[in-house]
């Protein structure tokens, strides 16, 4: 008499069905018919619609926050640049030269190395 | 499908109609958006979207100030106030405010501007400054806008104005190194497309935005040294006053790098105010655009010629008798007296003609200027010391002048007997000093620069030490001989004007000008072409006095705008005397 062994690969899912008769699947009561998965996959376009439109809205919000920095860059960069003006003017060798202090020194009589 | 409706005539004829209604709406959609699709797309995208010039800025442009830099040039934003007559109400307060604020900005009789029938465009005041500006925006009148627009500014005034340049009101530079960088002083100019909204603020949202970012114009530092171009300014002025000379012209280089450290003329400009410029050739520079006959300056080439090729040596002697013929012609000296067996050292001292076309004539065979001497002089003068030739510098308008090739009809003896003292040829100040440094200073031809770097994002990026032309123009033994003779002829003919412990030294010139193709007796240029320093030559000056109709003498009229200039710049480059 031969004695052979089958092995078989039960999946652990099959053992607890096995294990729990009583389990059962959910079946929802409520039937959806054509008109209504239309009306769901709409409604879900709407909705992902809408949170498009708030993104962009969003964004536009941002658009006008950094035009308003850009402005602001642009004024102090402009005023950066007169005050850079005015600074080279007051400091020209014809303003120096015509100052109150420049006026008062006199040329030295002579110069010479000191060893 | 009843199809006992479409057996009655009437329902057939309906649902045709009603096909073929649909047939030309698809025939119309189809060729609305597949067929004119493109341009459809383009006229939705013009009214949708905006595209806007993002302007570069002008670079700016510095001079040296000892050892920091200042600005020559810059930018500023103006605003010009306009009305439209159409919609203005306020009058009476709009002219208030502009004559308040506004001052001398506002155009003459703008008050009737404001009355112009029919316009709706009217400028009431240009070139307001950004506070001025704002002070009038603030009143908030109807029908007053404001432009703004960009000026250039030179806070150091009428300083270096040829060498500057001015930009027109196009925004071109003109002249000086306006005009000749002004492509890379523009920049380049940026772009930004895109969806903007009614008040056209640019959006982020679509997908055809553009933005290419502007590119400014590069920071120049030129090798000016605002403190020494002031000087040399000053004593031109101080010059003119007392010559009673209309041109005055003067140079500072330094022969060891060839950077032009001052370069000006008069009459000058303001180059913020070159609109009220009467002559145009007040834009000129002189100093680069005026090849004239240097005169006796020249001489100090001719014998470097000679002692580079060994023909002379400056101790040997000639017989001077005031006069030599050169074919059909006799060439005489301006001094007279100083006759007899004297030494070309002597004949340099009193700037005696006959001795350069003695040393022109030993070039050769010693009795005429003959072809291979006039090669030799040509190679020297044109080749080596790159005399009636560009220069290349930084700046518009340059002349190259012009030397004779003895291969030329005219590149005859006479020519280049000449040639010998400075007539028949024509160079540029700057041609003379950059040649005359390369003489001096051990025989090196530095290529003449008004750029010393630029200001970048990293900082100041100074340009490559300088750009070396050519070495061995003369022999160093040459350099330092040429340098003794002059330096002895200076301090023989004019003792005790320069400060003692320095080597100063240098050539007059006096050349006639040709009026109406004739050299005139009643009409000279003077100049004086000169190095200074302790043990080696640290500066090359030369200047040049002129004026229609009027005599100068180089000795009496240029020598002396030399002498001033030099003995400031000892003090100035902090020069310690020789031990």
């Amino acid at each position: 008499m031969s004695y052979q062994q089958n092995n078989y690969y039960t999946s652990r899912r099959q053992q607890n069905w096995s294990r729990n008769q009583n389990t059962t699947r959910y079946v929802s009561a409520i039937k959806l018919g054509p008109v209504a998965h239309t009306i769901l996959i709409a409604l879900m376009i709407t909705v992902l619609g809408l949170i498009y439109l708030t993104q962009a809205t969003r964004a536009t919000g941002y658009d006008y926050e950094s035009q308003r920095i850009n402005s602001q860059i642009a004024e102090l960069n402009e005023e950066k640049a007169d005050l850079q003006i005015e600074n080279a003017r007051l400091t020209a060798l014809e303003t120096i030269k015509n100052s109150a202090v420049a006026r008062e020194m006199t040329t030295p009589a002579s110069t010479a190395f000191v060893e | 499908m009843n199809l006992e409706l479409l057996k009655g005539s009437r329902s057939r004829i309906l649902a045709a109609v009603i096909l073929f209604i649909a047939a030309i709406f698809v025939a119309r959609l189809f060729y609305l958006q597949v067929i004119r699709h493109d341009y459809y797309v383009e006229l939705a995208a013009s009214e949708q979207q905006s595209r806007f010039t993002i302007p570069a800025s002008r670079g700016l442009i510095y001079a040296k100030s000892g050892e920091n830099t200042i600005p020559l040039a810059m930018n500023q934003t103006v605003y010009t106030v306009f009305a439209d007559p159409q919609i203005v109400t306020e009058k009476d307060e709009i002219t208030t405010a502009l004559r308040d604020i506004a001052g001398g900005n506002i155009r003459k009789d703008f008050e009737k501007l404001l009355d112009v029938p029919d316009s709706r465009y009217q400028i009431l005041a240009t070139k307001l400054s950004r506070v001025q500006a704002d002070k009038l925006k603030e009143k908030n009148f109807s029908g007053i806008g404001f432009q703004e627009n960009t000026q250039r500014v030179y806070p150091e005034g009428d300083l270096a104005g040829q060498v500057l340049g001015f930009v027109n009101t196009e925004g071109v530079g003109s002249y000086g190194i306006e005009g000749y960088l002004d492509e890379e002083l523009q920049g380049q100019d940026g772009l930004l497309q895109a969806v903007t909204d009614v008040g056209n603020v640019p959006l982020t949202i679509g997908n055809n935005n553009i933005r290419i970012p502007k590119q400014d114009g590069r920071n120049v530092v030129l090798t000016i040294d605002r403190n020494i171009q002031s000087k040399v300014e000053d004593a031109l002025q101080a010059a003119a006053g007392r010559t009673g000379a209309t041109n005055v012209s003067g140079i500072v280089m330094d022969p060891r790098t060839g950077k032009v450290l001052a370069m000006a003329n008069l009459p000058s400009y303001s180059p913020g105010e070159y609109f009220n410029v009467n002559d145009v050739s007040d834009f000129n520079n002189n100093v680069i655009s005026g090849p004239y006959e240097p005169g006796s300056t020249i001489k100090a080439f001719t014998m470097a010629t000679g002692i580079d090729t060994n023909a002379i040596r400056p101790s040997d002697r000639f017989n001077n008798t005031d006069s030599i013929r050169v074919q059909d012609r006799v060439i005489s000296n301006a001094t007279k007296g100083i006759t007899g067996n004297i030494t070309f050292e002597t004949a340099m001292q009193w700037s005696l003609n006959t001795g350069f076309v003695t040393i022109a004539q030993r070039l050769g065979d010693g009795e005429q200027i003959t072809r291979e001497a006039r090669d030799t002089m040509y190679e020297y003068f044109y080749e080596r010391f790159r005399l009636g030739q560009s220069t290349g510098i930084q700046l518009s308008n340059e002349a190259a002048g012009a030397i004779v090739a003895p291969d030329q009809p005219t590149g005859n003896e006479v020519r280049y007997s000449n040639m010998s003292f400075g007539q028949g040829m024509d160079a540029t100040m700057l041609q003379v000093a950059a040649g005359f440094g390369a003489l001096i200073n051990g025989g090196t031809f530095y290529k003449p620069t008004v750029i010393d770097g630029f200001i970048t994002e990293n900082g100041f990026e100074q340009i490559e030490e300088s750009e070396l032309v050519e070495k061995g123009l003369v022999k160093p033994s040459t350099s330092t001989e040429i340098r003794r003779v002059l330096t002895d002829a200076r301090r023989a003919g004019f003792p005790g004007v320069d400060r003692a412990g320095y080597s100063v030294g240098g050539k007059t010139g006096t050349s006639q000008v040709i009026v109406d193709g004739q050299y005139s007796s009643t009409q000279t240029t003077a100049s004086y072409v000169g190095y200074g320093g302790a043990d080696t030559p640290e500066y090359v000056i030369m200047v040049q006095v002129s004026g229609k109709d009027k005599v100068f003498q180089g000795a009496r009229d240029a020598l002396p705008i030399f002498t001033d200039i030099s003995n400031w710049m000892i003090d100035y480059l902090k020069i310690q005397p020789k031990g």
